[in-house]
């Protein structure tokens, strides 16, 4: 008996093993095939180093490069994350492109016109682009119908897109999705020919060209679309592409690797003819030593070795191109939901008291805690207003440089003022019946190191300037995954740093993060108010309203002048001129202080990123194309050099 | 002995229904904020759409039927929706698991073939410099933190074996140090178990006879000292193996190992539930089939045990 | 699994029971008037055999100082324990939260090597590392300590209740069966939903998962010894339960438990590490071994600012070999057949 059992046992693992080599086989032969071209690339590219002293047009040139955030889908109709467009942005093409300098120039659109009432975009095609598969092949020329099943597909409520609101300025999009309208035909995209792309929007749109370098706006090759329904996009053989690149490897948790697409319309553009991006969970980490091996051409330079790297290793360092696609601010939580053992109820009533709110906005040494960030110039990101410096211009005046924002150096960091305003603060609020310190919850993402160091200096900065008989600052560690869902959009906070990212170029962009109206909750049938700060909630609700009559009354302000900008789609100067003053309420009244602009971190880095296209919205940033691959690492007076050239080209 | 088989199987199948049943419970008490990136922008109306597309809007009792008819029926373990939206989950997990599985089946068999011998010595040479080194060896795997001597060993192995910081799953070089580094710990539990057992087993009164009937003394160790000390262990073994392949956690995110150590905590995370599902399901059938093969391997190399229909005195 | 009682075991007592029959059958009334004599009272004598000095405490703690290893480093421990009270009220200590800043600049003092003025340095935001040392180490020790006192009586409770009631038996089995394959992760995060980041959910979420392990030791050194001659006797005099378990068992068990213990501290503050690893931790305003160890490791491959890494690294060994090394030796001491 016991014999059989060996036997069975033993049967069992030659199974066992065999099924293993059985299942691998077919991978490994396959890997096999890409390794023996790996290597046939390596060769390439070493002699490429080689011949690097006298480069030729035509080298082939490759970039290697480390991602921590793995791609969740390659359906860039539905992702809303960067990484997941990242990779649309290089592989499909949009109807306008982005220059070094943000301007807008054609891209699959070889040129466009608007109709008078300026609800109504034309746009004119460039013939003979194809759709290719992942191993190169090619599939079909793309089409305006191509654009028009992909914005069915966005506007598809089954299909869940994630930008589906980016879209929604298109006729009948909204009412499409919400099943009111069933023929796609009322929708306003059309296709007269397969050349020409009709959009007409719900209002007109000033801003309207700036949007469509969003994934949501990109073509998607229709029949496929068709045919594949949700499943499009989720694996390299399911997803077609007509851009600068091919992905033509894609192993999740394990690389990614993108091809020159040689039949490219801009292709005499396209320098770089492959890029390797390998995963890893620890890039962070490795990824500075693979540059030093030379295993990677780029890699981000966290703050906390950076001194490290100056002291060492300063011919490998360099910047990142300053980015003002996202602005960051602090905001005062208007409607805290958070547990009573800090004292919600006390809050409410001091963030309503305007002398609180400017104590705290005077106190804040925003420069200190910017070092979290940007140790050596932290001056250099900080903002004064929310819409960021050089974000946008009327023609004329940068936005940020608005007249009415010239005397707004007074609300900001002076301890003098702080402690008068605190002074005011603590006669009226004891009056009010507060308790003394008052609880301060500063949210966190726990996991974020940076942001941490950030809240830490924060709170030891306007506690030793406010004292702690005033305020009590309590650092609270959201969770790392869901994390804003927990914190910011439950009101889980006190203070807290919030940032928006741009939809599109124009001043409006930056209010949508305020507006709350329509957020009502289920079981009392009262506004909550934006998922921002809150605020609004003071003014949509009447029974909160009459509670603290002078924040409703400066937010009636507020919303009046922004409905009135949001009017004026002509004259722009007048539109920005509007904004602004809405902008401004909300600084005189300390509702939102501005903070700073995407922080340039530290980078090794062989790209000059001045060469690539640029825009503070949309995917430009993320495009590989006219970038090339330098035989050195960018030092920091080459980016200098070059950020200042840039900054020339920009200024014109 | 197969009706014993069959019985041992059976029990396991069930207790792999309540586990499954039970991590499905859990994962639906977390908050439906985290299956919408952008819960914020969408109505009430969406919600419950998205919802009712995930198939959580019906009662938790239906989504159980639904989910084992699913499974049962099809093999059909449903699809993904954050970690990689509306792929299937077989589909992740397909090249993954053998490269989990041959990662962690080298690792435990380095870590036999470096840890029995090593044992052995420590148990032979009992307080000598074999003995004491060994000792030294173990106690720094256990008292220093795997992430730290791992980093260290990526570091500078790297650099000595003149290799990429990087795995390449093509590279039998590239494969050397993560296997090391995952097999250093059950060396040393191997080492430390397999020394204690020898130097127990050693002074038994059959070791006595032997030695006096003049059996050398490598033959006392290896036919009997060794064969005695390793019954308790082998059992381990098929528990330690899942070990291996779930704590590979450290070496799949340092060496960007495309295998499903970290995925778990991954997509527990992210609120991945039908991934999660997928991936309790596959570790729970090696722990609970590592068991049945622990006590058959126990069976094997000790004569002394059976398993009767009596059952029970393991 | 022991759901029928041994066959083995009932022979037995049924051989007991014959045999007490049997003695107590036959002493009645059978002896000779002349078969005894009377002794002679010697006083010395008898204090000599009546008296013994044995107390097992106090055996435990001879055999176990005999290990001058195993004594120096629970001293050790305890001088580390005790430090990490004393430290901050130390003279020239700086606060473990405070971000230093440079007096002339204003600006935080980041990564300061170890000098005269930072014994151990500075971290990224210029926090004294020496300081957020001990104070890590405090909070790392408390969690173990707590961990393991947890699991050591929901492990012990549940582990002799499985171990020595029969009919508990399958039901435990299998429910050790169910819980061991639920990933821990899960639980933890679950946790870390329902209540805020900080210790106490940390050695709840530890200690959710820990006692199974426990409970199942402590499981198998009862079935070892329940059986035992001297178990059997008394259950056949009718002892009840509690009883054998509370007299007979558990004083046998002290050992191993007081050696299980001693490995699940540095086993909670490893764990920690691990939990902080993954992202579900302490947040960093609370220190610990486990965010030390984390914050040094991203700095890891960067050899000038290594000793963030290296000094809470030796901290962690330190007391991890002490645990080890007393708890091993001190199971050793407490064993009664080495007090001699």
């Amino acid at each position: 008996m016991k014999k059989l059992l060996a036997l069975l046992l033993c049967v069992c693992m030659v199974l066992a093993f065999a099924g293993c080599s059985k299942t691998e086989a077919p991978a490994a032969s396959a890997s096999d095939n890409t390794a023996s071209t790996d290597t046939a690339k390596a060769d390439d590219s070493a002699s490429d180093d080689a011949a690097a002293e006298a480069p030729a047009a035509s080298e082939s040139m490759v970039y290697t490069d480390l991602y921590v955030s793995e791609v969740t889908t390659l359906n860039y109709l539905i992702a809303s994350q960067a990484w997941d467009q990242e990779s649309a942005a290089n592989t499909v093409d949009s109807l306008v492109e982005n220059d070094q300098y943000g301007n807008i120039i054609p891209g699959l659109a070889e040129s466009w016109e608007n109709s008078d009432d300026g609800l109504t975009w034309t746009f004119h095609l460039r013939k003979g682009v194809k759709w290719y598969d992942y191993q190169g092949n090619e599939i079909a020329e793309l089409t305006a119908n191509d654009f028009v099943a992909a914005a069915k597909y966005v506007m598809t409520s089954e299909n869940e897109s994630l930008t589906f609101d980016q879209i929604a300025c298109v006729k009948n999009a909204r009412a499409y999705y919400n099943k009111e309208v069933t023929d796609f035909a009322e929708v306003g995209v059309s296709a007269p020919d397969d050349y020409t792309l009709v959009y007409t929007l719900e209002q007109a749109t000033p801003y309207f060209l700036s949007g469509l370098t969003y994934t949501c706006w990109f073509p998607a090759y229709g029949p496929q679309l068709e045919e594949l329904g949700t499943s499009f996009g989720t694996d390299i053989d399911k997803i077609y592409f007509c851009g600068a690149y091919i992905l033509s490897e894609f192993e999740p948790q394990g690389h990614h690797k993108y091809v020159k697409n040689e039949n490219n319309w801009d292709a005499d553009r396209i320098y770089i003819t492959e890029i390797n991006r390998i995963y890893n969970a620890e890039a962070e980490t490795l990824a500075p030593q693979m540059v030093l091996r030379g295993e990677a051409d780029a890699c981000s330079i966290t703050t906390d070795i950076v001194d490290d790297w100056k002291a060492n290793y300063a011919d490998y360092l360099s910047k990142e191109r300053s980015d003002v696609m996202w602005s960051y601010f602090y905001t005062f939580n208007f409607n805290p939901t958070y547990d009573e053992s800090y004292a919600p109820a006390d809050w409410s009533i001091a963030v309503n008291n305007s002398n609180f709110r400017h104590s705290i906005m005077s106190a804040f040494n925003r420069a200190y805690s910017i070092t979290a960030y940007e140790p050596d110039d932290p001056e250099s990101i900080m903002q004064q207003t929310i819409t960021p410096a050089t974000f946008c211009n009327d023609g004329t005046t940068d936005f940020a440089a608005q007249s009415v924002f010239a005397d707004n150096a007074k609300l900001f960091y002076n301890e003098a003022t702080a402690l008068e305003y605190k002074a005011k603060a603590v006669e009226e609020l004891t009056a009010a019946g507060v308790t003394f310190p008052i609880q301060v919850i500063i949210g966190y993402k726990s996991g974020d190191t940076d942001w941490e160091n950030e809240c830490i200096l924060v709170k030891q900065q306007l506690e030793g300037v406010l004292g702690t008989d005033y305020i009590n600052c309590v650092l609270w560690a959201g969770p790392s995954e869901n994390f804003l869902a927990e914190t910011r959009k439950a009101g889980k906070y006190s203070i807290m740093r919030c940032n928006w990212g741009a939809d599109y170029i124009d001043p409006q962009t930056w209010t949508d993060p305020f507006d709350g109206k329509d957020n009502i909750n289920e079981e009392t049938g009262k506004c909550i108010g934006n998922t921002y700060n809150r605020m609004d909630s003071y003014l949509w609700d009447e029974d909160k309203a009459a509670t603290a009559p002078e924040t409703a009354a400066a937010l009636k302000e507020y919303y009046d002048k922004v409905a009135a900008a949001k009017a004026e789609v002509t004259n722009m100067p007048a539109r920005y001129a509007a904004f602004a003053a809405a902008e401004d309420v909300l600084l005189e009244n300390a509702f939102v202080i501005p903070y700073y602009t995407s922080p340039s971190s530290y980078r090794a880095t062989k790209i000059n990123i001045f060469d690539g296209q640029y825009c503070p919205s949309g995917v430009s940033n993320y495009r590989f194309k006219w970038l090339k691959v330098a035989d050195h690492y960018i030092t920091m007076d080459e980016f200098e050099a070059n950020q200042a050239a840039w900054m020339e080209g920009f200024a014109k | 002995m197969l009706k014993y088989l069959a019985k041992r199987l059976g029990r396991s199948f069930i207790t792999l229904i309540i586990i499954l049943t039970i991590v499905f419970v859990l994962m639906r008490q977390m908050p439906i904020e985290g299956y919408f990136p952008n819960f914020d922008k969408m109505t009430q109306e969406q919600i419950q759409n998205g919802l009712k597309l995930m198939g959580m809007d019906k009662p938790m009792i239906v989504q159980l039927f639904n989910f084992f008819k699913g499974l049962f029926l099809k093999g059909d373990l449903g699809t993904s929706r954050i970690y990689r939206n509306n792929v299937a989950v077989t589909e992740i997990l397909g090249p993954k698991l053998p490269v989990s599985i041959k990662l962690g089946s080298l690792a435990l068999i380095v870590a036999l073939l470096v840890g029995l011998p090593l044992g052995t010595v420590m148990a032979k040479y009992k307080n000598k410099l074999p003995d004491h080194l060994g000792t030294a060896f173990i106690v720094f795997i256990e008292a220093v933190p795997a992430a730290v001597y791992y980093l260290f060993i990526q570091l500078y192995g790297t650099q000595w074996l003149h290799i990429k910081l990087i795995f390449d799953i093509n590279d039998w070089k590239a494969w050397i140090l993560p296997v090391f580094s995952l097999s250093l710990g059950n060396i040393a539990y191997y080492a430390m178990w397999l020394r204690r057992y020898m130097v127990d087993e050693m002074t038994k009164d059959y070791v006595q006879l032997a030695k006096i009937k003049g059996v050398s003394s490598t033959g006392i160790m290896f036919k009997h000292v060794f064969r005695n000390a390793f019954v308790p262990m082998a059992q381990y073994i098929p528990t330690s193996f899942l070990n291996t392949v779930v704590g590979s956690i450290y070496i799949e995110s340092l060496y960007s190992v495309p295998g499903m150590g970290g995925l778990l905590v991954d997509v527990v995370k992210k609120q991945d539930n039908n991934m999660v599902q997928g991936i309790v399901l596959v570790f729970a059938c090696v722990g609970v089939v590592g068991l049945v093969f622990g006590d058959l391997l126990m069976v094997l190399l000790d004569p002394r045990i059976s398993l009767g229909s009596k059952g029970g005195h393991r | 699994m022991g759901l029928i009682k041994h066959p083995k075991i009932e022979q037995l007592e049924q051989h007991c029971e014959e045999a007490l029959k049997g003695t107590l059958d036959r002493m009645e009334g059978k002896f000779a008037p002349d078969a005894f004599e009377f002794a002679e009272f010697n006083e010395q004598e008898a204090e000599h055999r009546g008296y013994s000095d044995y107390s097992y405490w106090g055996s435990t703690f001879k055999v176990f100082c005999k290990n001058k290893l195993a004594v120096a480093l629970v001293i050790a421990v305890i001088v580390i324990l005790a430090f990490t009270f004393i430290q901050p009220y130390l003279p020239g200590q700086y606060d473990a939260f405070v971000v230093n800043n440079d007096p002339t600049t204003g600006v935080p003092l980041r990564n300061e090597a170890p000098g005269s003025l930072h014994w151990l340095g500075t971290n990224s935001i210029g926090q004294d590392l020496w300081s957020r040392l001990w104070q890590g180490t405090r909070t790392s020790l408390l969690i173990g300590l707590a961990v393991a006192c947890i699991e050591a009586i929901v492990g012990i409770t549940v582990g002799v209740l499985w171990g020595y009631v029969r009919q508990l038996d399958f039901v435990f089995t299998e429910l050790y069966n169910i819980l061991d394959n639920i990933p821990s992760t899960i639980v933890l995060i679950l946790v870390s939903y329902m209540m805020k980041p900080g210790v106490g959910t940390i050695i709840l979420a530890m200690s959710l998962t820990g006692w199974i392990g426990m409970a199942r030791f402590i499981r198998n050194q009862v079935i070892i010894i329940r059986d035992r001659e001297y178990n059997l006797a008394s259950r056949c005099l009718g002892t009840p339960v509690s009883r054998i378990i509370v007299k007979n068992l558990l004083p046998y068990l002290v050992s191993v438990v007081m050696l299980r213990m001693a490995l699940s501290i540095p086993a909670a503050i490893g764990s920690e590490v691990f939990i902080t690893y993954i992202g579900l931790g302490l947040p960093a305003t609370v220190p610990s071994l486990g965010n030390l160890i984390n914050e040094g490791r991203a700095l890891m491959m960067s050899p000038n600012l290594r000793y963030q890494l290296i000094y809470p690294t030796i901290v962690l060994s330190v007391v991890t070999i002490s645990f080890y090394v007393a708890g091993n030796a001190f199971s050793d001491a407490a064993d009664p057949k080495n007090h001699r």
